[in-house]
């Protein structure tokens, strides 16, 4: 097998292996794990694009499905449904994983791969071969193996409608944006999961899965950023951050004096108190998109207020601006960024009005990066509307197109927060992936846990 | 033998770990001196990475000796200098060395190199050298289900999931003698286990869910798998059967789709008991009787004696076994400790009467336990467990020394 270098990403998993209270060790088969979480999807389809990305449905993806390849802890490309790959010149050619079936029981094919493929990425060209499938398109050997990572590059049979995956999981009952019930996959291709089948409620707040968890109607809930000091740390697991939070402006800066308005109101926000007092201690502040941990550089893009900087060049353009300021009426915690934004704006002599309504000239946004640098930054680009030079390079073309990004005027990145979920005592071995999906492939609960 | 060849390793490791970061110093300080050309400089450091701050003085004196090589005169308190700060940064795979270049009233200029971090140096930790003892028979990346010695300090036979090696070790290394495949025409369950034997009339068995395996008696290496439902062998039977070579042995059937036994056992004779589920088991005999314990699949620990079966309040892992040694009462269980860390550790008991005692200190593991198995021979075990530190699967012997 030929195995790229592509080099990137990915905090080490964060196991949970909380002290078994029996003496228990050896993985348990059985239970029902029952998961609360705030995203509400409204379809499984990975490749739908009307749906939102969030970390939710990329939990459900996991659960489901599977992708050709995945990245280790260390940022190498590893096996999944494709045992080995070459490249050569602009063409991939990845050979299939034998006897695999999805869930429906039929055969995994390089037909079937193609078909799922080419409807995810229809500009690629597939073609499907005897024991492999071959992908020919503009990305080089690294870039391509990192799209094939992604949860929406997902392998599905598609049939009238019907989704089957080859992943633990197979689907039982599915409600759009309410609840979905799984089942082990008995002839799953690495094995049947330890865990008989999962019940997953959608569209719950934080408080709600909090309450929950603590009353014991679920054994696996999301927290919220500024809840993560006051939970449990024993059953409690992170990811590195890996959430961008950010102002994102609804157009593309009007003229040079806007531009340097947009630099004025960044130069005003006080982050560090922002993520002190309303989060707790929560995540890192950030001048940056790409967190430090996945580029090393971040620390370049300053992060830090300047009043005074601000209001110097405020003072070169006039009039004044005034300037809606969005936020989700479902996140408590956005209203009050908004208002604490606001606020930091006046001190430098920018007038923002908060609004809960969609017509905004800039909102409070919520971006999911992905485990890698560049699909992050292309992921950003391609949300806000920003160019994207090139898609795949050396650290300092990604630092350079990272620039250009925030050059933009589109952006301000604000903190990078961790995802952060909590479970009861008894779920064993799960774990957070490095693009903060949840790791449930290996997880088990211990006896009498229920 | 396989201690040098462990000590080998682990020095090449250390060896390996003075870094010379000559070649970035100059790449990163080539790329300052492109941005400031010879101007005087003023030059500040900051190590924001998991480096060692010896490392970062080392670091620090080469890009200055660099810097002050390629012509910039490296200046304080010059307000007219160029400002150049470098942080020693890091990324998931990489040292990230960042320059940030300041002229005055211009923008600024950044510069980096990036630099592939090194494997760590894994470091082990020692066992305590009491009465249990620990001697590490094998290490490799790939998963070990279970090793057998086929000759003392000369050979040794490796299960991994899909394959079974054959090891010569010689004068501190080691050689692939032969290796074969393992057919299995279904796919392997979670929490993969297997168990490995020497034999006397052909070279070993191999168990594995749902299939058992015997490899050739003569000619060329080969494995003849067949999926059948046998019992697997467990540790010796009784005070009558054990000793060197000794095949007689309690056997249990493996459930083929999960990671416990059925609770059914055999014995010679043909005999059967009907248990609980487990995932391992350990027999004691004793003047009077025989003491079987079980961790059950309920995650407690069973005492059965006779017809009785009694819940105990033992801590221990879901893994245990017997040996039959000269020391103390005669048996010991060798048992694992109930998991609340990435390490692991197994310490011997015997049960005088009602309850297991401890009889010798705990000695630690680097990562968790995944298999203890009696070896043939019954008087020592095989402890494979997943080194945390290193990333490899090591298999250990465990024997008890008198005495200590």
């Amino acid at each position: 097998m030929k195995r790229s270098g592509w080099q990137w990403l990915a905090a080490s998993s964060l196991l949970i292996g909380a002290i078994a209270a029996g003496g228990e060790t050896r993985p348990r088969y059985g239970g029902t794990l029952r998961i609360e979480m705030s995203a509400a999807p409204a379809s499984l389809d990975p490749a739908e694009g009307n749906v939102p990305d969030s970390f939710g449905r990329r939990n459900i993806t996991a659960l489901i499905f599977d992708t050709l390849v995945k990245f280790d802890d260390a940022a190498r490309p590893e096996p999944v449904l494709a045992d080995s790959w070459q490249a050569a010149g602009q063409e991939l050619r990845l050979h299939l994983r034998r006897d695999v079936k999805f869930h429906d029981g039929s055969a995994m094919t390089p037909e079937s791969v193609a078909a799922s493929l080419r409807l995810e990425n229809p500009a690629w060209k597939v073609t499907a071969e005897p024991e492999s499938v071959s992908i020919q398109n503009d990305l080089a050997e690294d870039g391509l193996l990192a799209e094939l990572a992604l949860p929406r590059n997902a392998i599905v049979k598609r049939d009238s409608g019907k989704l089957n995956g080859t992943g633990p999981f197979r689907i039982v009952d599915w409600k759009a944006g309410e609840r979905l019930s799984l089942a082990a996959d008995e002839n799953c291709w690495r094995g049947r999961p330890f865990l008989d089948a999962i019940e997953i409620e959608m569209g719950k707040s934080y408080r709600d899965q909090m309450t929950a968890l603590q009353l014991g109607r679920a054994d696996l809930v999301e927290i919220a950023a500024g809840q993560v000091r006051h939970t449990d740390q024993r059953s409690m697991a992170s990811s590195k951050p890996i959430e961008l939070i950010a102002l994102w402006f609804a157009k593309g800066p009007s003229s040079p004096e806007e531009n340097a308005l947009r630099s004025t109101l960044s130069l005003s926000v006080d982050r560090t108190a922002i993520r002190d007092v309303l989060l707790q201690g929560t995540g890192e502040t950030a001048g940056s998109i790409l967190p430090n941990w996945m580029s090393g550089y971040g620390f370049v893009f300053s992060a830090k207020a300047d009043l005074v900087r601000a209001r110097q060049l405020r003072g070169q353009i006039s009039p004044a601006p005034s300037w809606k300021i969005g936020y989700s009426p479902d996140d408590p915690l956005d209203r009050l960024l908004a208002e604490r934004i606001a606020l930091n704006a006046r001190d430098a002599g920018l007038f923002l009005q908060t609004t809960s309504t969609p017509s905004a000239d800039l909102r409070i946004a919520h971006l999911p990066l992905e485990s890698g640098p560049w699909s992050s930054l292309g992921q950003i680009a391609d949300q806000i509307g920003a160019p994207l030079a090139k898609e795949h390079g050396s650290l300092e073309e990604l630092y350079a197109a990272e620039r250009t990004v925030l050059a933009s005027g589109r952006i301000i990145p604000l903190l990078q927060l961790p995802v952060s979920y909590a479970a009861f005592a008894g779920l064993q071995n799960w774990a957070v992936r490095p693009d903060a999906t949840l790791n449930l492939e290996n997880a088990w609960m211990e006896s009498g846990a229920q | 033998m396989f201690g040098r060849l462990f000590l080998a390793v682990l020095g090449l490791a250390i060896g390996a770990h003075a870094t010379d970061w000559s070649v970035p110093e100059q790449e990163l300080a080539q790329k300052v001196v492109a941005l400031t050309g010879k101007a005087p400089i003023s030059l500040s450091f900051e190590n924001r990475s998991s480096l060692r701050r010896r490392d970062a003085e080392i670091i620090e004196n080469g890009l200055r000796g660099s810097l002050a090589a390629m012509g910039p005169r490296v200046v304080e308190n010059d307000a007219s200098a160029i400002t150049v700060a470098i942080s020693l940064s890091e990324n998931v795979t990489s040292y990230v060395w960042v320059a940030q270049v300041q002229r005055t009233g211009s923008e600024m200029a950044v510069a980096m190199v990036q630099i592939p971090r090194g494997a760590g140096v894994s470091s082990t930790r020692e066992s305590v050298p009491l009465t249990l003892r620990k001697s590490l028979l094998w290490s490799q990346a790939e998963p070990i289900l279970d090793v057998a010695v086929l000759e003392e300090n000369a050979r040794l036979a490796v299960l991994s999931p899909e394959r079974v090696s054959v090891y010569r070790i010689r004068g501190g290394g080691s050689q692939l003698e032969t290796s074969a495949q393992i057919s299995h025409p279904r796919a392997w369950p979670r929490d993969l286990r297997g168990r490995i034997l020497a034999t006397k009339d052909h070279l070993l068995d191999v168990y594995l869910p749902g299939v058992v395996c015997h490899s050739s008696a003569i000619g060329t290496f080969s494995l003849n798998c067949q999926q059948e439902s046998v019992a697997w062998p467990l540790m010796i039977a009784g005070p009558g059967a054990a000793g060197p070579g000794s095949q007689a042995m309690v056997g249990a059937y493996f459930e083929p789709s999960r990671n416990f036994f059925t609770g059914v056992e055999t014995a010679p004779g043909g005999w059967l008991k009907i248990v609980p589920q487990f995932y391992s088991a350990a027999l004691i005999s004793r003047d009077k009787d025989v003491v079987w314990l079980f961790a059950a699949v309920d995650g407690r620990v069973h005492m059965v004696e006779g017809t009785m079966d009694r819940l105990t309040n033992l801590k221990w892992g879901s893994d245990f076994t017997a040996i039959r040694t000269s020391c103390g009462a005669g048996w010991q269980v060798l048992a694992t400790s109930p998991a609340e860390s990435a390490t692991d550790s197994v310490r011997a008991y015997e049960i005088p009467e009602r309850d297991p005692v401890p009889v010798s200190e705990a000695v630690d593991f680097s990562g968790p336990i995944s298999a203890l198995w009696t070896e043939a021979r019954g008087d020592s075990a095989v402890a494979v467990m997943k080194n945390t530190e290193t990333g490899n699967y090591e298999a250990f012997r465990l024997a008890v020394a008198c005495g200590q």
